[in-house]
């Protein structure tokens, strides 16, 4: 069922392609009828390739996803916690999963995309690049990050590529779990003492930027009507969701008593502390309703950041992608083992 | 639950202790795979295993609390280290060595499969209740460690190697798995801890070692003397007071506070 | 968090070991509750039956609660349909259809019955049919 496209050389987007112009116009129209595209199907190369480049760092970011959280997983401070940590983040390797599935269906292998991901060949979502320091990050992250994740796969869900749009509702489902929990933990934090409300707002601060940044840089005015866009590919633009994502989070971390801070940072990812020994942040003097526009106001995050973290120099890239290449290596022998004695028979019905 | 008598309450607790920390251990160990396993399906069933042990540990926390008026999370996250009744089998690191946690989870399955059928069959209606169906749990546990072992040993050079190095690693610890705790003669006697055919070291040997034989690797393990004192009875290395430290970080932060 | 997680030892530079082979994909169909049918819910990579069985249960068997499962290796189905591959007919269907008849039939009856009693009469029709 799989289509043949292998080696890496055919791989790459190609704008200088000549598609034959008639099943070309075939395919939009199937597309602009909002119709999905399947694994079999006819596709352009550059469509291919673009849903296979995306499907692929959704699930690298996944896997690697798993990895901030999972340093929580042994302290978790309770049964029910501690189940609901494993779970969730058995869920992210979950969707890892079915994402690496989509994309090998695309064309490239499993082991190939695992290999490009340790060796710094793809990339991974850039808000897996900060550091988790406390429980309440485990809160903010499910919250926060989860929260971002929703919004985001809700419209890729719109897209026109069947398996991955139906990968995407699975997911949801998933997620809803994710936000959920996320909420209970940062309500819990909220109402507890006055300890945990200050971690929880430390860890607001830590998360509030790269959550800003997580839907990308603002959009140029290619990013909205590029071939992505038109083949459904991609479903909304950067600032979109952004905007949406502050109308939704500004007004109920307000109602929960944290404040939203503009924080300077260290290269660990930590906030600043002042030579008073305080924080070095202050409140986003632009968090309000505008009622002409019925949006938040707010900051745009430090881009130069975004741009430094996403070329490599951010708090945690070298310790991500280290710790997924030694899950690869210390894997390996693991892997032969089982491709050594393939064979043995389902023994429950 | 029905009436306990004091005679009986406490070898009653010491035991169903003894399960459930050593089911909350192995849990713990090996859920810090999740994210981090040879194969994302293998992450996402192991994962699935651990969370298993850990609830199966919740479920008895909670009869072991109701017993003593406190909540689960306080018997398993609050008491001195003295107080556990974890073998230190459970508690070893496996250092990410697949093989380790393998045979872990296949010496650990086996015991507990075996001990759950005993409870199964109970005087104490609750208990065999809920042991019945943990070891229906527990069952797709020890097929699981079984068929790894299996593909390890059969695996090719490599892994055969590293399969019966953590045979030999694990084998001696394995023998304190069958330490009594204190007072579990009166539970046998009383039918709250019912006795089976043969004892519970031959037939785990038995169990085990047909998956070891089958898997053309090899075990030796020889029983503790009866005097050997061990987690069952409170002392503990400092494996598992490292790990209990690291469980208890956040949650000793505030005890009383909700998290 | 565990001391491994902090201090594991990881290579650098291009992985010394030759690319792997991807195991074969099965595919996962669920049953959410008895007598429903079973419906695609995903694949899993496995090398032989047993694993792929044991993955599916854990992966596609959790997320949500279902009572039943087909695993079927990928190679061992045939497929039909698309573009070119007709599985439909082309030609007009309708006389294969109850709503091929649905709109004839009950004016034929209206001259028979008032329109009370065919009402009443179709109640018991398979709505979703026609
Ligand atoms: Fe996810
Ligand atoms: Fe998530």
């Amino acid at each position: 069922m799989s289509a043949g496209v292998t080696s890496s050389e055919e791989l790459r987007i190609d704008w200088k392609i000549q598609e034959d112009p008639d099943r070309m116009a075939a395919f939009q129209a199937h597309i602009d009828a909002k119709g999905l595209v399947e694994a079999d199907d006819w596709m352009p190369h550059n469509y291919r390739v673009g849903m296979l480049r995306m499907a692929e760092h959704h699930a690298n970011s996944e896997i690697v996803g798993a990895l901030p959280e999972g340093e929580w997983i042994t302290r978790a401070p309770s049964l029910r916690r501690k189940l609901a940590l494993v779970a969730k983040v058995q869920d992210e390797v979950g969707h890892g999963q079915m994402l690496y599935r989509t994309s090998q269906d695309l064309g490239k292998s499993r082991d190939q995309m695992l290999r490009d991901l340790v060796t710094g060949k793809t990339r991974y979502h850039n808000v897996f690049n900060y550091p988790a320091p406390t429980w309440a990050d485990v809160a903010m992250i499910q919250w926060l990050v989860d929260g971002a994740a929703i919004l985001n796969q809700k419209s890729l869900a719109e897209g026109s590529y069947g398996p991955y749009v139906r990968t995407m509702k699975r997911i949801n489902m998933e997620e809803a779990f994710h936000f959920k929990s996320g909420e209970d933990m940062v309500l819990t934090l909220m109402s507890g003492t006055k300890r945990q409300r200050q971690m929880a707002q430390e860890a607001f601060d830590r998360w509030w930027g790269p959550c800003l940044m997580f839907f990308g840089p603002p959009d140029r005015e290619s990013t909205k009507t590029g071939p992505f866009m038109t083949w459904r590919i991609k479903t909304a633009t950067n600032d979109t969701l952004r905007e949406a994502y502050v109308d939704r989070f500004a007004p109920a971390a307000r109602a929960l008593g944290l404040n939203i801070h503009l924080a300077r940072k260290n290269p660990d990812g930590l906030i600043a502390v002042k030579a008073d020994g305080t924080p070095d942040k202050i409140e986003d003097p632009l968090i309000r309703l505008d009622e002409s526009t019925g949006h938040w106001g707010f900051t745009q995050p430090d881009w130069d950041e975004f741009y430094r973290v996403i070329g490599g120099d951010g708090p945690c890239n070298k310790q991500r992608v280290a710790l997924r290449r030694f899950s690869y290596e210390q894997g390996r022998w693991v892997r032969q083992a089982v491709m050594g004695c393939a064979g043995l028979p389902p023994s429950r019905n | 639950m029905q009436e306990l008598s004091d005679k009986l309450k406490a070898p009653l607790t010491d035991l169903l202790l003894s399960i459930a920390d050593d089911k909350l251990m192995l849990g713990h160990g090996a859920s810090d795979w999740t994210g981090l396993a040879p194969i994302l399906e293998e992450d996402i069933a192991f994962s699935a295993i651990s969370q298993e042990e850990i609830a199966h540990a919740a479920a008895l926390y909670e009869v072991v609390g109701t017993m003593h008026g406190r909540s689960a999370d306080a018997v398993a996250f609050g008491r001195e280290p003295s107080a556990y009744r974890c073998a230190e089998l459970t508690s070893l690191g496996d250092d990410f060595d697949w093989s380790r946690a393998i045979v872990r989870q296949l010496f650990c399955d086996h015991f507990d499969l075996l001990r759950f059928e005993r409870l199964a069959r109970s005087l104490l209606k609750s208990v065999a209740a809920l042991s019945k169906r943990i070891g229906a749990e527990e069952a797709t546990h020890v097929e699981h460690a079984d068929v790894w072992l299996i593909r390890l040993g059969r695996g090719g050079d490599e892994s055969k190697t590293r399969a019966q190095a953590a045979l030999n690693a694990l084998s001696g610890a394995a023998a304190m798995l069958f330490e009594p705790t204190d007072g579990v003669d009166v539970l046998e006697r009383e039918g709250i801890y019912p006795a089976g055919e043969g004892s519970l070291f031959d037939r785990w040997q038995e169990d085990v070692g047909r998956v070891v034989a089958e898997a053309g690797l090899t075990l030796e393990v020889v029983p503790s003397p009866a005097d050997a004192v061990g987690g069952r009875r409170g002392r503990h290395g400092e494996s598992f007071t490292g790990l209990l430290d690291e469980m208890c970080e956040v949650y000793r932060v505030e005890p009383e506070a909700a998290w | 968090m565990s001391k491994i997680r902090e201090q594991f030892q990881a290579g650098e530079g291009e992985l010394a070991s030759s690319p792997e082979a991807d195991p074969k994909a099965y595919e996962v169909f669920i049953q959410l509750t008895r007598g429903q049918p079973h419906v695609h819910t995903g694949t899993v990579d496995a090398v032989d039956d047993k694993m792929a069985l044991e993955y599916a249960r854990k992966h596609y068997g959790r997320d949500q609660a279902c009572v039943h499962m087909w695993v079927v290796a990928r190679e061992a189905m045939i497929s039909a349909g698309y573009g070119d591959d007709i599985i439909w007919p082309l030609t007009d269907q309708d006389y294969r259809l109850a709503r091929g008849y649905a709109a004839d039939v009950r004016r034929k009856w209206e001259q028979f019955r008032s329109k009370e009693d065919v009402d009443r009469y179709q109640k018991e029709d398979i709505k979703d049919a026609f």
